[in-house]
């Protein structure tokens, strides 16, 4: 019969059994940018029950080179990332239950963000957040599968917690990435298909419990000087890591009483997260600002144009600052215009 | 005699991606240490290591034979 799975179906990996299977089944998308575009696109065309996708940025126009989802609508609107996903993504397939959030995952919503699902894939852009994904996927018992693309190199690795080695064993503390971003370094989009649809095929075997053919591997590709290489990474789980071995979750447990204040790497922006999620009426900011700069909103943000700088304002109270990369310049703009 | 192969910027900065050496005893973390010194190399100690296409940590020894990948850790998305 042709149905939407037949050819899914035919594929003796995954048969009528395995469809189904996946048809029970949550997977959380953690960053809807290129590698998290690609992710929710395989993992909702592919039948999984329900997809959540959470991001806290919105489309920009440099975005288009290779997030696969969006358009030069989305851009030209400032929409959210994970709501012009959802836009095309529900017309992919209706079936599929999708939770497009627009969050920033903190240590003090990681646990509720993250957990409830049978999988957590990785779309981020840095090491702090996969290490806090890894203290929560190793706490709750969560596999997930670890992506990473620059410039024209890649790699990925799938981690089942107290079976694989979590991120920690691997790495024990957040590499510093060289100042390498997408932001500063560049990245071309066929490395991010490759690295995010080698997330997906993990993905899915370990959502179909398909153990014979887990890969052992850490990989790595450098596709512009045609390089491939494995790392056997299977029997290197430490007994003296701190989240798998000790049960000590210390990124999770980094919650201060302070807002969270990040400076975007490579990106001149400096983002403010509040401690306590605030209820922001944009429309009342917005005729507020409208005397004191230029102002363009939409249902989730507004954004306020004043000489060099721009700020970037969701209704939760998280507040992205352009135009500079100064903590304590975006917080006394941030005091200034938004309160404390 | 070990093989070096070197990955990403570090092949860039040395201007080669593999490297010859003669050398018998030694530890990742020391071989590391040699390399930027002799190549001006960025520093290396996050970067990932494996012999033989296994994953090793910095204390581990090199023998004579061994190939060994420096491999930068990659963290856009």
């Amino acid at each position: 019969m042709e149905t939407r799975y037949s050819r899914q179906m035919l594929f003796p990996g995954i048969g009528k059994e395995g469809q189904e299977k996946l048809g029970q089944k949550t997977v959380t998308i953690v960053g809807a940018g290129a590698l998290g575009t690609v992710l929710v696109n395989h993992m909702v065309r592919a039948g999984v029950g329900k997809v959540r996708l959470i991001d806290r940025d919105f489309v920009e126009p440099s975005n288009l080179q290779r997030q696969m989802l969006y358009d030069e609508n989305d851009a030209k609107n400032h929409l959210p990332k994970v709501m012009a996903a959802y836009e095309k993504l529900k017309v992919i397939n209706s079936e599929v239950i999708l939770e497009p959030m627009i969050e920033d995952i903190t240590p003090l919503n990681a646990e509720s963000l993250l957990t409830d699902c049978d999988l957590i894939l990785d779309g981020t852009d840095n090491f702090q957040i996969r290490f806090l994904i890894n203290d929560v996927a190793v706490k709750h018992g969560i596999p997930w599968v670890y992506g990473g693309a620059v410039s024209s190199r890649g790699m990925f690795t799938a981690i089942r917690p107290h079976e694989t080695p979590c991120l920690r064993c691997l790495f024990p503390e957040p590499p510093e990435n060289r100042g390498e971003t997408c932001d500063t370094a560049g990245v071309i989009g066929p490395i991010i298909h490759i690295v995010a649809s080698y997330q997906a095929v993990e993905g899915l075997k370990i959502l179909l419990g398909q153990e014979a053919n887990y890969n052992p591997y850490l990989e790595h590709f450098e596709i512009w000087r045609n390089q491939h290489f494995q790392m056997n990474i299977s029997d290197k789980k430490r007994k003296d890591c701190p989240a798998c071995g000790h049960g000590k979750y210390e990124f999770l447990n980094l919650t201060g009483e302070e807002d969270t204040i990040t400076s975007l790497c490579g990106r001149n922006s400096v983002q403010i997260t509040p401690n306590k999620e605030r209820e922001l009426d944009l429309t009342e900011l917005a005729t507020r600002f409208s005397p004191l700069g230029q102002v363009e909103q939409n249902r989730f943000l507004l954004r306020f144009h004043m000489g060099e700088y721009t700020l970037v304002i969701f209704k939760n109270g998280r507040v992205m600052v352009q135009g500079t990369d100064d903590p304590v310049l975006a917080r006394s703009l941030y005091a200034k215009y938004i309160g404390a | 005699m070990i093989t070096v192969l070197l990955f990403s910027y570090l092949a860039e900065e040395a201007g080669r991606d593999q490297i010859q050496l003669q050398e018998g005893e030694l530890s990742i973390g020391e071989l590391k240490e040699k390399l930027e010194m002799e190549y001006n190399l960025s520093p290396m100690d996050q970067v990932m290591a494996a012999i033989n296409q296994e994953y090793v940590t910095n204390e581990e020894k090199i023998k004579r034979g061994d190939i060994i990948a420096l491999i930068p850790p990659v963290s856009g998305g």
